[in-house]
């Protein structure tokens, strides 16, 4: 058992290893691809800047607990699309039989199938996700660990959406473009101030669209050092960690039925 | 089940559930999205063989006839509904991941080369993902690299290698770990001839060398002719041949082709069964159909009209044959070659 | 009248196929709603802390319906373009007796046809159930050409984002930064009045406010008013864009390159 896992993660740094020499390749469009998109990022900003520099406070949230939020769900999304990227590509690679190669070798088809892309622009996602935190002035010596490990949890919890949100395409044709939306959605709710959402809403957002995970629940952790908040946070994202991995497992199942649709030749 | 085969099928089954809509209508879309229609479509239909340790096989039939899905269930990538399956001794679905140790897989519309890194990339991959030492490693990819004559092409990015050369290390990529069994869906699709003939002598030299079984699907018949010594026919979803290249066309079609160069500018044959396919002047290519008209009576009958320069008898085109099952004429019943599993073939 | 017939058939095409993608449709139109409420209660802890506009926060989630739904409804066809370019594809299309970036913009208005009266009834319901108040009905009605004109020129635009492919490897992440501009510049989601004046000035040397702000504006401060400058605005952009992609694309055939092989 320990020889397998030492051979599996052996695989994983190589798959990583491929995928980020792979993304480099064309080093022009890489560069461009960061950069752009880090300048999205700081665009999109200037909303907030208007908005703050009017009213200067929301409901007790201020400029810096609005650029921490903003920066931990960048730079958790961010490190998942450079290291698996391959996990919004999911429901494409279901829909074309790009799994069927991965299956004939003797290696984790989950794990796989997450690892075999990097995404260029997500390395701007994280390089101004981790500039916002910065910026926010939450970060100091004291607390760099802390947010070091929330961002490792919110990308294990990006991982686990996509995973889960993309594995739709095991139930139904083309479906990526729904999930895509999904996916889009849950950031949406991810970069607005927690406390604009109440009630039902707020349920919502921390079980089927699960972005207290992937920013709420972090940026309290990085403010308050709360123990609680931090064991519920490991407690959920491990929860939808499992959830999803069962997801995509009772898919390849339904894929290996033939039962999802009529491929034959 | 006899473990000293390399794959041995045994009533195979697969069946898939398809959706199909509606005839257009003004509502029928929605009655589509409320009460889908679905039918059953059989796939594989008690599909039963047995291949060799070493054998070549071309499994070949028309385009939705069950290849690909047979193909899918050896390497495990589906489940059957009924049947049992034994490759190298394990059932593919149940112990894919060991069996992926054992077995390689060229898949002709698919990829598993890297597409903007070299080949070598792609190679130093798949020796983690096989588990090979770097030591091994090494030894094999010097191998197929002079086997292969990919030498100038292994570190260039596989974007800029053409479709020919990017085959070959494809092929090279499925042989790296020395597997027991090759699968091969395609492999010389969108080739020229060139590289086809190359593509083919490999397979042919590598499986002789590894003593590899291949399973090869095509709808080339060179791949099958130059590559595979056996052939086995699906056509919705069963065999209806199964036995030596050779048999198939002797036993199948009955005819065969007589190319003549005569003295004279045109010959006539008043034969029954004698068939002129091709006439230019002094040449004439006939076909006939030997168990109408013996051979010996149409040369005879040609050297009656004047003397003979050159004399050709063949087979006819393999493609012929092939297309004569799809459209299941000229069936004759002959008992092949006996093989491990005899099959009758089809009326 | 041929050459319309022409371009009409191309626009029939992808109205077709646009009403085939429904999951896509119905995916936009729950994103749109989803947005809606977002803001909804953006502009009511706003409005809790002081309203810095002269406008109620009911207003101004209409506003974000309006300026929304001229941005989904829009086709980007840019990345099409892209991809025909980048295969070669679009080679085999110059020779045909029809213009490339002419159809191209045809086919964006056949499937505007389709996704803008879905979304628009998207951004009216949801609007309304998360404000509880409807804008003056002139207003609405007055929406409806601006927007989709509106919508128009922003497809145009799109098509030369894509016409920049002939030149750029991946003109992708200059469509990321343009749609950002377009969300400030265009006031997409706060009116203009809110940003700093030398801000508001630099919007205004872009066709962004025209083709969000504008129209949306209608059903803060209503139409009357605002609808003939509008008008001319638009009018100025959209033969600006026109003009544009006929040049970008006159550049692009003089110096394709087509690799075979």
């Amino acid at each position: 058992m320990l020889k397998n896992l030492a051979n599996t993660a052996r695989f994983c740094w190589a798959l990583l290893r491929t995928s980020l020499k792979a993304v480099t390749a064309l080093r022009g469009s890489f560069l461009l691809s960061m950069t752009f998109m880090a300048l999205n990022n700081a665009t999109f900003f200037v909303f907030w800047w208007v908005l703050l520099g009017r009213v200067g406070t929301l409901r007790g949230w201020y400029m810096a607990d609005v650029q921490l939020l903003f920066g931990i769900s960048a730079a958790g999304f961010g490190l998942m699309q450079a290291t698996l990227g391959g996990a919004v590509h999911l429901s494409t690679l279901i829909d074309e039989g790009g799994l069927d190669p991965l299956l004939c070798q003797p290696k984790p088809t989950l794990l796989y199938a997450l690892g075999c892309r990097s995404q260029a622009s997500a390395f701007g996602d994280l390089f101004s996700g981790v500039g916002f935190m910065l910026l926010s002035g939450y970060l100091s010596w004291h607390s760099a660990a802390r947010a070091l490990l929330c961002v490792l949890v919110s990308f294990l919890a990006y991982t686990a959406i996509c995973i889960s949100f993309f594995s739709l395409a095991f139930g139904a044709k083309k479906t990526h473009s729904l999930s895509r939306q999904l996916l889009d959605i849950l950031i949406t709710f991810s970069l607005y101030p927690e406390p604009l959402f109440g009630g039902p809403l707020r349920l919502v957002l921390f079980t089927l669209l699960p972005a207290g995970f992937v920013s709420y629940l972090p940026a309290r952790v990085v403010k308050s050092a709360s123990t609680s908040d931090l064991l519920c946070l490991m407690a959920g994202t491990a929860f939808y960690l499992w959830l999803a991995v069962r997801i995509f497992q009772a898919g390849l199942r339904r894929y290996a039925s033939g039962s999802r649709f009529g491929v034959f030749g | 089940m006899n473990t000293a085969l390399a794959i041995e099928l045994s009533g195979l089954c697969k069946s898939f559930r398809v959706r199909r809509a509606r005839a257009v209508t003004r509502l029928s879309s929605v009655k589509d999205f409320i009460s889908p229609i679905s039918e059953h479509v059989i796939a594989v239909d008690h599909v039963s063989f047995a291949i060799q340790p070493g054998e070549r096989v071309a499994f070949i039939g028309p385009n939705g006839a069950g290849k690909s899905t047979t193909l899918k269930v050896l390497s495990g990538i589906l489940h059957p509904d009924a049947g049992t399956a034994q490759v190298l001794g394990l059932t593919p679905w149940r112990e894919r991941q060991k069996l992926g140790f054992h077995i390689g897989t060229v898949f002709g519309q698919r990829s598993q080369l890297w597409y903007h890194l070299p080949a070598r990339d792609t190679f130093e991959l798949l020796g983690h993902v096989y588990e090979l030492s770097p030591a091994r490693l090494r030894e094999r990819l010097k191998a197929l690299t002079e086997a292969f004559e990919l030498g100038p092409l292994l570190d260039k990015p596989v974007s800029q290698l053409s479709l020919g050369e990017r085959m070959r290390a494809e092929v090279a990529a499925s042989l790296l770990h020395r597997p027991r069994i090759l699968f091969l869906d395609e492999p010389t699709i969108g080739l020229d001839v060139s590289a086809k003939a190359t593509i083919r002598t490999l397979l042919e030299r590598q499986s002789e060398q590894d003593g590899a079984t291949l399973l090869l699907t095509s709808h080339d018949t060179g791949d099958m002719e130059r590559v595979c010594q056996r052939v086995i026919v699906i056509h919705t979803g069963r065999v209806v041949w199964d036995g030596s290249i050779a048999e198939l066309r002797r036993g199948y079609l009955g005819k065969k082709r007589v190319r003549l160069l005569s003295e004279r500018p045109a010959l006539s044959f008043a034969l029954p069964g004698v068939r002129l396919v091709a006439e230019a002047a002094y040449r004439c290519e006939l076909e006939v159909s030997v168990e109408v008209t013996p051979v010996g009576r149409v040369i005879a009958a040609a050297l009656e009209q004047g003397a003979l320069h050159d004399l050709t008898i063949e087979d006819p085109p393999l493609d012929e044959i092939i297309q004569a099952f799809y459209r299941k004429t000229s069936y004759r019943t002959v008992d092949p070659v006996p093989v491990p599993t005899p099959i009758r073939v089809a009326q | 009248m041929s050459t319309y017939r022409k371009y009409w058939a191309f626009a029939r095409v992808a109205a077709s196929e646009a009403a085939n993608q429904r999951a896509e449709l119905y995916g936009r139109a729950l994103f749109f709603a989803v947005i809606l409420g977002v803001f909804a209660a953006l502009w009511r802890a706003v409005a809790e802390a002081g309203m810095p506009l002269r406008a109620e926060q009911e207003k101004l989630v209409w506003y974000l319906a309006a300026t929304e739904w001229i941005l989904l409804s829009t086709p980007q066809r840019h990345m099409q373009i892209q991809d025909e370019v980048r295969r070669g594809d679009v080679a085999y299309q110059l020779p045909r007796p029809v213009s490339y970036p002419r159809a191209a913009l045809a086919q964006c208005l056949g499937a505007l046809l389709v996704r803008a009266p879905l979304l628009g009834v998207v951004a009216f319901v949801s609007a309304f159930a998360f404000t509880g108040r409807m804008p003056a009905l002139q207003s609405l009605l007055w929406l409806v050409p601006f927007g989709m004109l509106a919508s128009a020129i922003l497809a145009e635009l799109y098509v030369a984002l894509g016409l920049l492919s002939f030149w750029l490897t991946d003109a992708t992440p200059l469509y990321w930064v343009t749609g950002k501009l377009l969300f400030i510049l265009g006031g997409l989601m706060l009116p203009l009045e809110l940003y700093p004046r030398w801000l508001q000035r630099v919007a205004l040397c872009t066709p962004f406010p025209s083709l969000l702000a504008g129209p949306g504006g209608f059903l803060i401060n209503g139409a009357e008013q605002a609808a003939p400058l509008l008008a001319l605005r638009l009018l100025f952009w959209a033969c600006f864009s026109f003009g544009l992609v006929e040049l970008l694309f006159w550049r692009a055939t003089r110096s394709l390159q087509v690799s075979g092989g």
